[in-house]
């Protein structure tokens, strides 16, 4: 199937969402929540782009909205841009203590106001965090409340048991508004508190235990025999496919 | 061991409640509503085995919990003030109702007296603007509620009052 994109013809699958198709053609259009690896979750609003079908123009979501029929897209109009700029000034509102946030309302223009600024905060309430704890098979935070007292919590705002510390939360968060300390063999994250593991290699603290076991408990036991850091692996892994190549009669 | 009212708050209250219900996430609003209305609030324990039974995550069941206005998490008095704060009640004085319920039973919006008799929330328009100022007492409706009338509201159900 076709579809029209800023005037380009590109070739979409049915089903595909607008933002999978635009971003396989190396067209991207700008989101906060949307991360390849969960999809489209449809809660920032920045990826609205206008559609035209069948005679009739709309905005919708392209993270979440899929292409069952030939259509034609265009990925910025100045109503779009004004949605953007007043997605982009409302967050940085509500997000004031985040660098990324404010990057993005200088280089959108957004115009001075006199909202409220929510001073301190850093999360702008994507949900990146609850999908990749989730993705991790732990779910031991979600978004709690409603309305502007929204925000993400573990439940009762206690260190949750689910909890293994693995960070996976902060790390793909993008105004960094997860606080983790890192202190010696400690990480303390969701107000609980981990002890770290050895990279049996270099020596450098690389995980939690509890992240350890989990995995250890999910996973055939060989995968995670060798405790070693990101880096520390890749160096296994370069030495055993040199040794194999070596091996080769032929190489 | 608590009590809300009558109704004792024991695992097995709450086991009993939980396990009318199949293994299903889309089980979990059906048994909070049960809770809270067995209980007036929704018991952190009885939470905690929802969750265990439902098989979904705990934060997932406290994120709905924490949503809907209808669900408190703290204990509900045996005597549930709602006093209407739409707009009509507002303008009729519904402020001050809240202010005399402070004055005679030490309670703000949202609190619950200490002896878990009685507790307090406003609710937005309950569509009985002809008697505003309405005040709402266990499901049952008062209207045009005054300093006075609410003294003996309060001491029609057991209140003492506080002066």
């Amino acid at each position: 199937m076709k579809m029209r994109i800023d005037g380009r013809e590109i070739e979409v699958r049915s089903g595909e969402t607008i933002m999978e198709a635009a971003r396989r053609a190396g067209i991207s259009i700008p989101a906060l929540c949307y991360h390849e690896a969960f999809g489209g979750q449809g809660h920032c609003r920045m990826c609205m782009v206008e559609v035209q079908a069948g005679g009739v123009t709309r905005l919708v979501v392209s993270c979440t909205y899929p292409v069952t029929r030939e259509v034609e897209v265009k990925t910025s109009t100045p109503a779009i841009e004004k949605i953007r700029r007043d997605i982009v000034t409302l967050l940085y509102k509500r997000a004031p203590d985040s660098d990324f946030m404010e990057r993005l309302y200088h280089s959108y223009g957004c115009s001075d106001n006199t909202l409220h600024a929510n001073l301190g905060e850093r999360c702008i309430m994507c949900r990146l965090c609850v999908r990749a704890c989730e993705e991790m098979g732990v779910s031991a935070i979600a978004a709690v409340s409603r309305g502007t007292d929204k925000r993400i919590a573990t439940p009762y705002d206690e260190a949750s048991p689910d909890c293994i510390g693995c960070g996976a939360c902060a790390d793909i968060c993008p105004t960094g508004a997860i606080e983790v300390i890192e202190k010696g063999s400690r990480r303390v994250i969701w107000n609980k508190v981990f002890e770290m593991a050895d990279c049996q290699r270099c020596g450098r603290p690389f995980a939690t235990l509890a992240q350890l076991e989990y995995l250890e408990s999910r996973l055939d036991r060989d995968v995670v025999k060798q405790r070693l850091c990101s880096n520390c692996r890749r160096k296994e892994v370069v030495g055993k496919v040199r040794r194999y190549n070596a091996s080769l009669p032929f190489v | 061991m608590a009590t809300n009212g009558n109704q004792l708050e024991t695992e097995e209250q709450f086991q009993e409640i939980i396990t009318r219900y199949p293994t299903e996430q889309r089980y979990i609003m059906p048994i909070m509503h049960d809770l809270r209305n067995r209980y007036h609030y929704l018991p952190r324990k009885a939470l905690e085995m929802a969750a265990a039974h439902l098989q979904v995550p705990l934060s997932q069941v406290y994120s709905m919990a924490t949503f809907y206005k209808a669900f408190s998490l703290i204990p509900r008095g045996r005597v549930r003030l709602k006093t209407c704060d739409g707009t009509t009640c507002h303008i009729k004085g519904s402020q001050t109702i809240i202010e005399e319920v402070y004055k005679n039973l030490g309670i703000r919006p949202g609190e619950t007296t200490p002896d878990r008799e009685f507790s307090l929330e406003t609710v937005n328009c309950i569509g009985a603007c002809a008697i505003a100022p309405a005040l709402i007492v266990n499901d049952k409706v008062y209207g045009k509620v005054t300093a006075a009338s609410l003294k003996t509201i309060i001491r029609e159900y057991g209140g003492r009052e506080n002066e």
